[in-house]
């Protein structure tokens, strides 16, 4: 099969996976639809769709929603740069769910740094954001040296720093870092120097971060697709005993894979909580890490495509929360698409059946083509 | 400190670790199942959420703990099932399925209550903790004799049926591994497929099998969380039970074990209520459990290592020795 | 024993089997087994021993041809019908599970049970035990697997079969890992369990053993049946000279060799398995540039754990590895690398190649570190793009392009992308395992060319093949590996025929100390 072929049933694939976990989508919409008999119900169902897949970019007067549209791309900032930190250590074969703690100590990091460490404008909010970008690359240098060094599994390793991470950071806020004049746990506000300057003044939060974050996912495909520390990480997922014996420094890389996804989530998690917020308010793990892993999977481990899967996430996003608020259909809609989005994707077998048919035309076309062509010399 | 001390030294401290021991020691069992047959549930955690919220629905519509439990246990293992479908028939990574069954498990459930209660109750609840009253909760037992015992009975009796049950599924869920032929099956298809299926195993079929063993377990986990453990289920209640539970197993990955290393978490976390009650933030104690995990997962490993080093030497010495005979 | 319509237990008519990927295992083989006798199967690694008693235990089903189990025509569609049928296996990777005992591995699958639930374990033991007396087969019922030694694994594989009914037990390369003291062992159960009216398959290449121990043997080679013989009335020189020879001598075109200073200088090299088994004995020799050193052996004579130890995938048990003078031992692979040496694995897809990564990869894998291909930070694409255009040029790797997945290549091609790495690392020693195993004529041809090509450059080269016409024809001297020992070293490759190498690889003959002390040119 050749690469047009190849994509073609990519994206075929992807589609179908796209519309079955919408068509699960329609039946729990209509099952929760307000409405007394069939029909209305139908009704609402429609209503509910129209929310969830049209009214994200078009507004109900038939324009183009601005500010919804802004708000899509303000959303896909945190999540570029988990999905990216995934696709790092992913692709390393490291199974790694550390970028939902991650990015929620990188958002500390840097807010303790905007609040406590005054500096000029913008050498600040560098600066807060590097120290989140360290802190976060220190930490999953616990995992990734205790598999590469025992053989511990990084899996479980970075599921119980998630759960360490969040208690702690709520530990230091109750206690150290909270402002006590105010009726909830929320740090005292950042010094302006620290603010991630807004790229449009809509509300939206749409922050020069996105583009910062779209600048680090040429940087990282540029990393894994163009220097030779990305291209070793590739091989050792594909192949570790091909990488130890071409004389690659498996262990190393290893730690390394992770501690750059841990870079990765740590810028993520600093230039979201210093674009979005004024102070630092979370008192949960927020999920980011999670729609990461998504779309990294989404994405297939290329770091090029996660913007798009991550635009794709951020759309049903918005169309999920726009469908809660007019429609009464709860918002974590999201999350069972999500899940259904996900195991397709992840399904290898899934449609291999037509593919291998693919498979089989392409080589019979190839051959016809090739008995053709040494027709025409023999004669 | 001393304080702390004699805090802890009260019947009602070691009454609470096994308490908090009790549900988390369910999904250990079954994460010690479905590794014996050589695969990796990390949706434990998702499938205890699923379970947990559809056994306090159950219970709620039909006014019965039993048929609540019973419903926990049949999703918990049609969860399961499901997974094994994706991951043996659509060969998707274990791993993969299931993070998903966890995004379910953790925001799609609160959808779904919201969902339902809004169709039975007309408005969305975003918990069942209003449904479920004293009545529909998983009775308590007072064991007699033993409740009249001083101390002690303090510590075992009075303890919700399902604790009785979790401990009790430790020597079951041991008999079921090494005195069964389905156990005889799931371990070596765990450890060697080509010699289970040379001899006739269906390697799939044990596979399945163990994967519902897990999704049963995973219910009675749930079921425990929302009809005992607190009344009625509301969002991220299991708060990474069933990832402990994979960390448990991986530092014994036998039954007996991995109840110790289970108690162990449960002390680690009474241990911080206790903390937070005489005015340590809990959020410091929080985390102790899974810094615990971690830190055990390490001594495990070395352990293991020069377990094995030993082992193979010893191997190494009996050759030798007939060698020399 | 029952009356049976005849006098042989298995009869293998004009079996052929042609692999979907068009290689011939076998081509028309007869193979007869009187009931009742010990009877060897020999042949050459590759010769279709393995595939002809998988096609008998069920593991594959013949393309053409009938199997005839006493007398009854059968389809053996699995291993559970080729056990229904009387027949069991003694595979050489052992199927055992490790963590369980002796006796729940004797009755997996079968477990008896009491309760109508439970295993009953004693009745396992006791199942064991009598077959364990019966069979005068000595194992411990208790123990684990994982804690006896191979010797007794053996063994519960062999009643492992019996508790299955087997009567008729093939035993595939069954020596290959025993110590002498157990081996010796085995013979005696297996001539007991003769004696007992069981008839017993045996396959091997240790010409003493089969000698030794059966009453008939058939040779393959080349996938085609070469004849049957009573074991007392053939000499082992007509056994070697069917087992070992060439059907076609394929000629290679080189000059003569001359040799200069020594790259590679291996002395007292040692390495014991984890069963405690020596795999390599006391080696030493030497290659020098612009040589080809062949390795010619009998597979599992400690090539495999020498290479390994070459290239420190194994560790060294004791001795020296010394490149150019500097020792080499327990360096990491990119030092070994830098050192000059240059490896073509045994296993392509285990060490040779990342299958889901494209030719362009693969064959930077040794060299993407280094200045030349690299700007700065960045890989210098261009360079990496010329270079693996220049390579699939020179190489003839027949693909579409560069980009294209290795995986999806033939073998033939798969096996030149890693030629084309390991030859163009500007080596100074190339250890060259197997480099034509399972590939196609037009890429052997190609990969020898370049083999002789090189050494001709000065470059020193150690060939390890079990292929005949290659190790014989490309190498300038030889020596022939037996029992991790070295058998006999020959100076001139060129004076070697058939008849002596096949005495040489099966045991028959070996050296004076002195003589293969020649190896070690100093």
């Amino acid at each position: 099969m050749n690469k047009k072929a190849q994509l073609r049933f990519s994206i075929l694939r992807g589609c179908l996976a796209i519309l079955i976990s919408l068509l699960i989508a329609t039946l729990l919409i209509f099952i929760s639809a307000k409405g007394n008999n069939v029909g209305e119900k139908l009704g609402s169902t429609m209503d509910a769709l129209t929310n969830l897949i049209i009214r994200p970019i078009i507004s109900g007067r038939g324009a183009f929603a601005t500010k919804s549209f802004t708000d899509i791309l303000a959303g896909m900032i945190p999540t570029i740069f988990t999905g990216l930190a995934t696709c790092v250590m992913f692709s390393a074969n490291q199974f790694n769910l550390g970028a939902e703690g991650g990015i929620m100590l990188g958002a500390f990091v840097s807010s303790l740094v905007a609040i406590y460490v005054p500096m000029g404008a913008g050498i600040h909010m560098i600066i807060a954001i590097l120290a989140s970008a360290v802190t976060v690359g220190a930490m999953m240098l616990i995992p990734g040296v205790l598999k590469a060094k025992l053989g511990v599994s990084e899996m479980v390793c970075s599921l119980m720093l998630n759960y360490v991470i969040m208690y702690m950071v709520k530990f230091l806020m109750n206690t150290k870092f909270a402002d006590k004049s105010k009726g909830q746990v929320q740090s005292l506000p950042f010094l302006a120097s620290a603010k991630v300057p807004e790229l449009i003044s809509n509300g939206s939060k749409l922050t020069w971060g996105f583009i910062v974050a779209l600048l680090f996912v040429v940087v990282t495909a540029l990393f894994m697709y163009r220097t030779r520390w990305g291209y070793a990480i590739r091989m050792i997922g594909i192949n570790q005993d091909f990488a130890k014996y071409s004389g690659m420094k498996v262990a190393a890389i290893i730690v390394a894979a992770q501690v750059i996804g841990g870079i990765l989530t740590g810028l993520g998690g600093g230039i979201e909580m210093l674009g979005r917020e004024t102070t630092f308010n979370w008192t949960a793990l927020p999920g980011y890490g999670w729609t990461g892993i998504t779309i990294a999977c989404i994405s297939g481990n290329n770091p090029i495509l996660v913007p798009f899967a991550a635009f794709f996430m951020s759309y049903l996003d918005k169309g999920c929360s726009l469908m809660s608020t007019y429609c009464g259909v709860p918002a974590q809609l999201i999350d069972i698409i999500q899940g259904v989005i996900f195991v397709f994707f992840a399904a290898e077998q899934f449609l291999s059946g037509y593919r291998q048919k693919l498979v089989v035309r392409s080589a019979q076309q190839e051959l016809k083509e090739k008995e053709a062509k040494e027709g025409k010399k023999d004669e | 400190m001393s304080n702390l001390l004699s805090s802890m030294m009260t019947p009602a401290f070691f009454f609470s670790i096994i308490r908090i021991t009790s549900p988390i020691l369910f999904a250990t069992l079954g994460a010690v199942i479905v590794e014996k047959a050589g695969i990796s549930n990390i949706g434990l955690e998702g499938i205890m959420m699923i379970s947990a919220l559809f056994g306090s629905l159950g219970a709620y519509y039909t006014s019965s703990w039993i048929v609540g439990l019973l419903v926990a246990l049949a999703v918990g293992v049609l969860v399961a099932v499901i997974m094994s479908l994706f991951a043996f028939q659509l060969k998707t990574d274990i791993i993969l399925v299931g993070i998903a069954i966890n995004m379910i498990g953790s925001g799609g459930t609160l959808f779904l209550v919201k969902v339902i209660t809004n169709l039975t109750e007309g408005k969305p609840l975003s918990s069942t903790t209003s449904l479920i009253t004293k009545t529909l909760q998983i009775p308590t037992v007072n064991i007699p004799i033993i409740r009249s015992i001083p101390v002690l009975g303090k510590i075992i009796s009075g303890h919700s049926l399902l604790t009785y049950v979790a401990f009790l599924m430790v020597f079951v869920v041991w008999v079921i591994l090494y005195k069964t032929s389905l156990g005889l099956n799931l371990r070596s298809v765990g450890e060697n497929p080509n010699a289970a299926s040379s001899v006739g195993v269906s390697v799939t079929k044990v596979r399945y099998i163990a994967m519902g063993l897990s999704g049963l377990m995973a219910g009675f986990g749930g079921a425990f969380m929302s009809m005992s453990y607190a009344m009625g289920w509301s969002q991220d209640m299991v708060a990474g039970r069933g990832f402990i539970a994979l960390a448990a197993q991986a530092m014994s990955a036998e039954p007996l074990g991995s109840m110790f290393a289970t108690i162990l978490f449960g002390f680690a976390q009474a241990f911080g209520i206790k903390l937070s009650s005489i005015g340590f933030d809990s959020n410091l104690a929080s985390p102790i459990p899974y810094i615990i995990t971690i830190v055990g997962l390490v001594i495990f490993a070395i352990t293991k290592r020069s377990k094995e080093a030993k082992r193979l030497a010893a191997v190494g010495a009996a050759a030798e020795k007939e060698k020399e005979a | 024993m029952a009356d049976f319509k005849s006098e042989y237990a298995v009869e293998m008519r004009k079996i052929s089997k042609v692999y979907p990927n068009g290689v011939a295992a076998n081509q028309d083989v007869d193979f007869c087994v009187r009931r009742g006798e010990i009877h060897a199967l020999m042949g050459e690694n590759g010769a279709g021993k393995s595939t002809l008693m998988k096609m008998l235990f069920g593991m594959e089903q013949p393309t053409s041809g009938e199997i005839i189990i006493n007398g009854e025509k059968v389809n053996l569609s699995s291993p559970t019908v080729a056990i229904s049928k009387g027949i069991g296996m003694v595979h050489q990777h052992f199927m055992l599970v490790p963590s369980l005992t002796v006796a729940e591995n004797m009755v997996l699958g079968m477990a008896p049970k009491k309760n109508g639930l439970f295993v009953d374990y004693d009745e396992a033991v006791e199942i064991t035990k009598e077959y364990s007396e019966k069979f005068n087969l000595k194992v411990d019922p208790n123990a684990m697997v994982m804690d006896i030694p191979v010797g007794m694994k053996q063994k519960v594989e062999i009643l492992k079969a019996l508790v299955r009914g087997a009567k008729i037990l093939i035993l595939d390369e069954p020596t290959a890992v025993l110590t002498t003291q157990e081996t010796v062992e085995l013979f005696k159960e297996l001539v007991s369990l003769k004696e007992q009216g069981y008839t017993i398959i045996f396959i091997s290449h240790k010409l003493n053993e089969i000698m030794q121990i059966t009453d008939r043997l058939s040779i393959l080679r080349g996938g085609k049946f070469m004849g049957v013989r009573e074991t007392k009335d053939v000499t082992p020189q007509e056994i070697s000279r069917l087992m070992v020879g060439r059907d076609v001598v394929l000629k290679v075109e080189k000059d003569q060799a001359k040799p200069t200073e020594t790259v590679l200088k291996v002395r007292n090299l040692e390495y014991v398995n984890e069963y405690g088994k020596t795999m390599v004995d006391k080696l030493s020799f030497d290659v020098r540039r612009g040589e080809i050193l062949g390795i010619a052996g009998v597979e599992g004579n400690g090539q495999k754990e020498l290479v390994d130890m070459l290239f420190n995938l194994a560790p060294v048990g004791a001795g020296t590895i010394e490149i150019n003078g500097e020792s080499i031992v327990g360096l990491p692979q990119a030092k070994i690398r830098e050192k000059g040496v240059s490896l073509i694995p045994e296993d392509r897809m285990l060490y040779g190649i990342a299958a889901d990564a494209s030719i362009e990869e693969n064959v930077i894998s040794d060299r993407s570190h280094k200045k030349e291909l690299n700007k700065g930070l960045l890989f210098n694409m261009k360079k990496i793009h010329e270079l693996s255009d220049q390579l699939i040029k020179d190489y003839l790797i027949l693909c579409k392009s560069g980009e294209q997945k290795v995986g999806m290549l033939s073998g033939g091609n798969i096996q030149k992308v890693v030629v084309a790495r390991e030859f163009s690392s500007n080596p100074q020693l190339i250890i060259a395992d197997q480099p034509t195993r399972g590939i196609d004529v037009g890429a052997t041809e190609f990969i020898r060319k370049k083999l002789v090509e090189l050494s001709r450059s000065g470059i020193a080269v150690l060939l390890i093949s079990a292929d005949l016409n290659e190790v014989m024809e490309l190498s300038d001297s030889l020596m022939v590996m037996h029992g991790g020992k070295i058998a006999g070293y020959f100076e001139d490759a060129s004076v070697l025929n058939d008849e002596l190498m096949g005495e040489y690889m099966l045991g028959l003959k070996h050296q004076s100390e002195e003589e293969i002390r020649r190896v070690c040119h100093e």
